[in-house]
């Protein structure tokens, strides 16, 4: 069996893009999802064999876990996209209600890490690309759950590269940010997710190691701030420092 | 669980001798204080990263050495390894022949100790098994060929232009002497763990080639607390291993800890006067660590692979030889370091002084283009003084340089800029090689001023060799490496001999 790459939510919205524009990029995708019937309609029209339901909920990390081991071949790529936004008032949570959207948005793209890092390890290489929002910094009313859960996502992300970062370079972890989206979580007018699927497929394809820590939204790199002086520097040096784009 | 041989420790000593021991069909037993990691491991050696835990996840050594140098204290982490591999993991794979005067004592190269218990001619046959082992490949010294390398090795572009340069000015430059196999996308890994069997190290030319014999077996994260003794002969070892103390038995013992650890551990185990000469005549390289600039311009690759040895043995002192260190300095480099010459100075802190230094540095490269670094081993030598604490717990160095090695490396830096021209040294206090410990279980004939004998036996206790650099009587002027892997060939010799009379 190929080398597979792995989404999870790919029973709709962005999932669904992003599993098909891999498929379309030659990948075999696992598409990791709750609903058979939705991943079945991910699968349509795609070539034979090259699209893998895989029946599991994110919340259930045992069953994640059994569901990633019982794959027909080794996962490669891993994109963490699922998640959850229940948009509830903080006055209507219960410690109970927060801590099952913190289980799926920042337990599941762990569960799903742990699982595929053995294999990644073994080969010294593979690529985790993590779904990511800006919900942390300034979080929207109805959305505590959601903004703790996806900043700690993002924590997440620095902290595996913390741990695996320096012994194991080729094992490319990066978050992008895909932009609002026309999809259920996101807005009426925002981006259609197949646009958006394009860049996050280029993106997840993409094994150069100087893509860990950084971040990018939608097509383009956003670099980390620079200081006044660094900026003069960089001027009166000719250094230039060039974000990239897909 | 009764092996023939246990080693303990599996870097570059314990690591060859356990490999021909196996192969020579005796069952030996690797302990390792370290871990096995993951063969996929690339980290660079780190001098800075503080968790013990996480440095020793890493093959790291744990915790920071001691040393009290020229009356001042201070604690740093040192570039050792503890990993299965030993600081092999995370060598430079230069595995360079001693000179004949590095053991011998010579009529115009009187040897400092009057010269080691083991002649050169006796030895070089070890140096030339190793060498296979590992799978050197070089060119010769054009000043002393001596034998053939297994493999012969062409040099890159920057090593090119860095021979044309250092051969136009008198000197006989030649391709080091390198145990990297350099297999189809070989990434050169200098100071970090290479993730395959293309650095040959105490992995992959000793503990995996080992392990594949069936005759071995490997305790990682395993420390040995004492060597056990009945009768003036060793019986076997008491170790640490996931919470529970074991001994285990075994009529050979090869202590391979590493130069600043076997001492150590001799003492602690009652097998030698913590007074006495265990643990004394510690010696490390002072590192001459320069900036060559081989001009030719444009952004010429740095060289990673160039020595000379002609100044290895001049004036009639013992200096050593200089090599290119595979790293290659711009401007940022040069502002680092004037950065540390003017934090010297009374104004030399403020941001002022500390941005314009930078149009310096710019100069600097724009007009010589990039450097390459390169290190010249001045050879140390055994004092009694400088010694490794007999503290079971933790690494305590007592080190002092004496006038005489001040201007041994006065002279020496005097030669290098003068036999190479553009230079700039990165420090003018010295700077010791913490990498490369050696002589502190030394060999010799006389047990109140050595340790081992000319094969590595501890005096008077049966059963026991040492095959690390602690048996080294001088550092030498080259790297340690295949002098540890010849002499442990020479260990392993012994047993199997021994072994086959009773």
């Amino acid at each position: 069996m190929d080398d597979l790459t792995l989404v999870t939510g790919a029973g709709g919205g962005l999932g669904r893009a992003l599993a098909r524009a891999l498929v379309a990029r030659g990948q075999a995708v696992a598409g990791l999802g709750r609903d058979a019937g939705a991943l079945a309609e991910t699968g349509q029209g795609l070539p034979t064999g090259r699209f893998l339901p895989v029946l599991a909920d994110l919340a259930d990390h045992a069953a994640v876990l059994a569901a990633i081991a019982a794959l027909p071949g080794p996962v490669i790529r891993l994109v963490n996209n699922a998640a959850v936004y229940p948009r509830r008032d903080i006055l209507d949570e219960t410690p109970g209600s927060f801590m099952a959207t913190v289980t799926v948005n920042l337990g599941g793209p762990l569960a799903c890490a742990l699982a595929v890092l053995p294999g990644m390890v073994a080969r010294g290489r593979g690529r985790i690309l993590n779904v990511s929002s800006f919900a942390d910094i300034a979080p929207a009313p109805l959305a505590a759950a959601y903004s703790v859960s996806k900043g700690a996502s993002r924590i997440l992300t620095r902290a595996l590269i913390a741990d695996l970062g320096d012994r194991f370079p080729q094992i490319v972890i990066n978050d992008w940010m895909p932009g609002i989206l026309s999809t259920p979580m996101g807005r009426a007018d925002g981006l259609p997710p197949e646009r958006a699927a394009d860049w996050g497929a280029a993106l997840a394809l993409m094994d150069d190691v100087s893509l860990t820590g950084t971040l990018w939204e939608m097509d383009r790199e956003l670099l980390p701030p620079r200081t006044f002086r660094r900026r003069w520097l960089d001027r009166v040096t000719g250094q230039r420092v060039l974000a990239r784009r897909l | 669980m009764t092996p023939d041989v246990i080693v303990i420790g599996t870097g570059i000593g314990g690591g060859t001798a356990g490999r021909a021991l196996a192969e020579a069909g005796l069952q030996v037993l690797f302990i390792e204080q370290g871990p096995a990691g993951h063969r996929a491991e690339e980290q660079h050696i780190s001098v800075t990263l503080a968790d013990p835990a996480a440095r020793l996840l890493r093959g790291f050594w744990p915790d920071p050495v001691h040393v009290t140098m020229q009356g001042r204290d201070r604690s740093f982490y040192a570039p050792l390894g503890s990993a299965v591999g030993g600081s092999s993991a995370f060598y430079a794979a230069t595995l360079e022949r001693p000179a004949r005067h590095d053991l011998d004592d010579l009529v115009d190269r009187p040897h400092p100790t009057g010269g080691w218990p083991v002649s050169y001619d006796a030895f070089l046959p070890a140096l030339q098994r190793a060498e296979a082992l590992f799978a050197v490949a070089g060119q010769p010294d054009p000043l002393d060929p001596g034998p053939g390398l297994p493999r012969t090795r062409d040099p890159a572009p920057g090593d090119r232009l860095m021979l044309d340069r250092l051969a136009g000015r008198g000197l006989h430059p030649y391709m080091l002497h390198s145990a990297v196999r350099r297999l189809p996308g070989c990434a050169d890994c200098m100071g970090r763990k290479c993730p395959r069997p293309c650095k040959m190290d105490a992995r992959s030319a000793g503990v995996e080639p080992a392990l594949a014999t069936g005759r071995a077996t490997l305790w990682d994260r395993t420390r040995v607390t004492r060597i056990q003794l009945a009768g003036g002969r060793v019986t076997g070892v008491t170790v640490a291993r996931a919470g529970e103390t074991v001994t285990v038995h075994a009529p050979h013992v090869v202590l391979a800890a590493g130069a600043l650890s076997s001492p150590r551990l001799i003492v602690a185990s009652g097998l030698a006067d913590p007074d006495g000469p265990a643990g004394r005549y510690l010696m490390f390289h002072l590192n001459e660590i320069f900036a060559y600039w081989p001009g030719g311009g444009g952004d010429h690759p740095a060289s990673k692979g160039v020595g000379f040895r002609d100044l290895y043995h001049h004036q009639g002192q013992r200096l050593g030889m200089v090599q290119a260190m595979g790293l290659s300095v711009g401007a940022d480099e040069i502002l680092q370091h004037l950065r540390g010459r003017a934090a010297d100075l009374p104004w030399g802190q403020t941001r002022l002084v500390r941005e314009a230094l930078r149009l310096p540095a710019m100069a600097a490269a724009r007009a010589m283009g990039r450097a390459s670094l390169m290190v010249g081993l001045l050879e140390d030598m055994p004092q009694t003084g400088n010694r490794v604490l007999p503290d079971a717990s933790t690494i305590r160095i007592i080190y002092d340089l004496p006038d005489e090695t001040l201007r041994r490396r006065a002279l020496f830096r005097r030669a290098i800029r003068a036999a190479m021209g553009r230079v700039m040294f990165a420090s003018r206090a010295p700077d010791p090689n913490w990498g490369h410990p050696c002589g502190t279980l030394r060999m010799g004939t006389d047990p109140a001023s050595s340790c081992t004998d000319a094969t590595g036996r501890l005096h008077g206790t049966a059963g026991l060799w040492v095959a690390d650099a602690s048996v080294f009587p001088t550092a030498m002027g080259v790297n340690p490496s295949l002098t540890i892997a010849a002499h442990a060939l020479r260990v392993a010799d012994d047993i199997v001999a021994g072994g086959t009379h009773g």
